[in-house]
């Protein structure tokens, strides 16, 4: 989403360290991780001190993609997956993203939704024009929901064949604690975007503000539709800029509504919210996308920066 | 659907915010667990010393360990070295004294407090566990044991803490028990009398009793304050056995004689202290205050500030200032006037007087680069004086310090690593 992302080959995950290069003035390392092309900034001459934020912003988004990702089976994740129904009891740090997830259940009437795995698994959002059958859809439905979830701290008990994915907070995430790792290891003031979510922890040198460019829905990674200066605070984006479904001449976005299993229809293609840390900004923005075309009277609800386009 | 038919307004995003500001402020501790050791060892020396007094080498060695439901053992061995010369109590003077005491002898000329020469060492033995009960609770268990020449300690505590309103506010409540044994080398005197009066040889009991209550609240991602309130009640024998009072004429203030110093049989203490952590963007400010009040008269003010600087390379810096004061005990004095009768109580301990003190001091931790573990050093600077004046002096005789001021420097090397 800053300008600097555009067009960089994805790196190989098991480098051990972060590719660190110079630019202009300040220090860019860049890493892959949680499937996204990942950046730690660091507006500072030093580059060890330079290597220590990145290194250390790397190994905590590696340590939150192990433990939370649904993609492998030694964690936290698979066996709530595989419980079979049984009650599961987790540790503090996933205890605390499921209280989390349950705050914004909650908050958003049953809209954000972390057990919608199943429904997401029966659409494709590649562009094309592919929608699912109502019987899969149905099918899906009937394995979705976080009310059919017992929730009793720190044990979890979740019907058999039902799906978690905290990937909806997973990355926000990882970003603030990835910077809360970072802080603590330099003085220069950074910036660490995970895949287009962002924190900055302070102005540049000489009180100069971060400058991100946000992603053209329409021209995704070729063109910016515009430019946020950003001195400290968070920035995550929500939309359908690189996943959408067409059906019936219109584009449906990625974001499904669980009590309908269809995309929401009349979301923006992209919201943008500027918060004091990425966890927050994401999820406002996941929840104005949720709202369709309420979306930005939502926002102007919250009283929270935001664009949409 | 329409979210505006919904009256919530802006105090969604307030408790989306607080709900992520709590996880985030949460997880930052825990987070690191899986990749953190489950043992630790800390190994550390302190150095204290005050100008021309008490030298104390205080060498200690604590264990941890993190079990995998969460309970943290802890064990730990200390030892204090303490040499060098501790005030008697008596009064200085223009007049050549010599005092004798259990401990030692000392003759003092001029105008210097007179002080006893001694040398000690205490071991040290304790023992923590800490459990978690459920997700919200959490026990804690102590016991310790100590012993030195002339002063034996046996105690345990224990401590319950629950976490409330989704983790914001933590409360806790706790007690303690002591049972500690004085036997004064040379039999434990009668006080206030000359010479020692009758000694006596068995043990002296001392017991302790302490209960302790504490509420602490997260106020923001950066910002965490709490009090804590806490109660102790000693029975037994509380005197200083080597510690004695002058006695001096009414008109000159020459000192007479010497007699044993004598304190009550209980003790009520109570503190009340107020503290704040406060993240900055990488820094952190510490501050505290403490008042404390006991049944003897004396009060005390604390006030406390640390402020982390966090360097580049896992280092870090953090000065370290502190105000101390305290108004004297009732039963503390100078010296007692020959005219009058003795008091049922007297001691000239300066601990009981009206002290002042300032402390500088600063830590340093780093790390050796392709070394395991962390180093840190701390060095404070502590200048304490009297009040003189304020409470039981004699304002009579030729002008004498009889409180000195005292300098006291303190220097700690540290050595933790996980395994």
């Amino acid at each position: 989403m800053p300008p600097a992302r555009a067009a960089r080959p994805p790196r190989p995950e098991h480098e051990d360290a972060p590719a660190l290069e110079r630019v202009d003035d300040y220090w860019i390392g860049r890493f892959t991780a949680m499937a996204s092309p990942c950046e730690v900034l660091v507006d500072g001459d030093d580059r060890d001190e330079a290597l220590a934020a990145c290194s250390a912003a790397r190994l905590e988004a590696l340590r939150i993609e192990a433990k939370f990702s649904r993609y492998r089976d030694d964690n936290i994740v698979h066996r709530i997956q595989h419980a079979c129904g049984r009650p599961v009891e987790v540790d503090a740090e996933t205890a605390g993203l499921l209280d989390y997830a349950a705050r914004c259940w909650t908050e958003s009437d049953g809209r954000f939704d972390v057990t919608s795995g199943a429904l997401r698994r029966v659409w494709t959002f590649d562009g094309g024009d592919r929608v699912p059958d109502a019987a899969s859809l149905r099918h899906a439905l009937a394995r979705v929901g976080w009310r059919r979830v017992s929730w009793r701290p720190p044990v979890l008990t979740m019907p058999e064949g039902m799906e978690i994915d905290l990937g909806g907070i997973g990355k926000e995430y990882a970003v603030d604690r990835a910077a809360g790792e970072a802080a603590a290891r330099v003085r220069s003031a950074f910036l660490v975007n995970f895949g287009g979510d962002l924190i900055a922890s302070g102005p540049r040198r000489g009180g100069r503000p971060w400058i991100v460019g946000v992603d053209d829905p329409e021209r995704t990674g070729t063109a910016a539709l515009y430019r946020i200066e950003l001195t400290r605070g968070a920035l995550a984006t929500s939309g359908d800029a690189r996943r959408f479904v067409r059906h019936g001449g219109r584009r449906l976005g990625h974001i499904l509504d669980p009590s309908t299993g269809w995309p929401v229809e009349g979301a923006p293609r992209s919201v943008t919210v500027l918060a004091a840390t990425c966890l927050e900004a994401g999820t406002l923005a996941t929840l104005a996308c949720l709202m369709g075309p309420s979306a930005e009277a939502f926002l102007r609800e919250q009283n929270v920066e935001f664009r949409i386009a | 659907m329409q979210l505006e038919a919904a009256p919530r307004g802006s105090r969604l995003r307030t408790r989306l915010g607080a709900a992520a500001c709590l996880l985030l402020a949460s997880s930052a501790a825990h987070a690191q667990a899986p990749d953190s050791t489950a043992n630790t060892l800390e190994a550390s020396t302190l150095l204290y010393g005050e100008n021309k007094r008490t030298n104390v080498l205080e060498p200690a060695a604590r264990f941890t360990h993190l079990f995998g439901g969460g309970q943290i053992l802890s064990a730990e061995l200390g030892l204090d070295v303490m040499t060098g010369a501790t005030p008697t109590g008596a009064r200085a003077s223009n007049q050549v004294q010599t005092v004798t005491s259990a401990s030692g002898s000392t003759s003092t000329s001029g105008t210097e407090i007179p002080t006893a020469h001694f040398k000690d060492a205490r071991g040290v033995f304790d023992l923590g566990l800490q459990t978690p009960l459920g997700r919200l609770l959490r026990a804690e268990a102590g016991a310790h044991v100590s012993r030195e020449k002339d002063y034996r300690s046996l105690g345990g505590t224990a401590r319950l803490s629950a976490d409330l309103f989704q983790r914001l506010v933590t409360v806790s409540a706790g007690g303690g028990y002591d049972d500690d044994g004085v036997f004064p080398v040379g039999g434990t005197p009668e006080g206030l009398t000359i010479d020692r009066g009758v000694v006596r040889y068995d043990v002296q009991p001392k017991r302790v009793e302490t209960a302790t209550v504490g509420i602490s609240r997260i106020l923001t991602r950066r910002w965490m304050v709490s009090l804590d309130a806490s109660r102790t009640r000693e029975r037994g024998y509380l005197t200083e056995p080597y510690k004695i009072v002058t006695i001096v004429t009414s008109e000159e203030g020459i000192p007479v004689a010497t007699v044993t110093e004598k304190r009550p049989a209980t003790r009520v203490r109570r503190s009340l202290l107020g503290s704040s952590v406060y993240h900055l963007e990488k820094d952190i400010l510490y501050l505290t205050y403490r008042y404390y009040w006991d049944d003897w008269g004396l009060r005390s003010h604390t006030a406390d500030a640390r402020y982390r600087i966090e360097l580049p390379a896992e280092t870090f810096l953090q000065p370290h200032v502190r105000f101390y004061t305290q108004s004297a005990a009732d039963l503390f004095t100078f010296g007692l006037r020959d005219d009058q009768p003795l008091p049922p109580y007297a001691s000239s301990d300066q601990r009981l007087g009206p002290l002042r003190s300032v402390t500088l001091g600063a830590t340093v931790g780093f790390r050796v680069p392709s070394q395991p573990g962390r180093f840190t050093l701390r060095a404070e600077w502590i200048h304490q004086w009297g009040r003189v004046g304020t409470a039981g002096g004699i304002q009579s005789g030729p002008p004498v310090d009889l409180f000195p001021p005292l300098e006291i420097g303190t220097l700690v090397a540290g050595y933790s690593v996980g395994f």
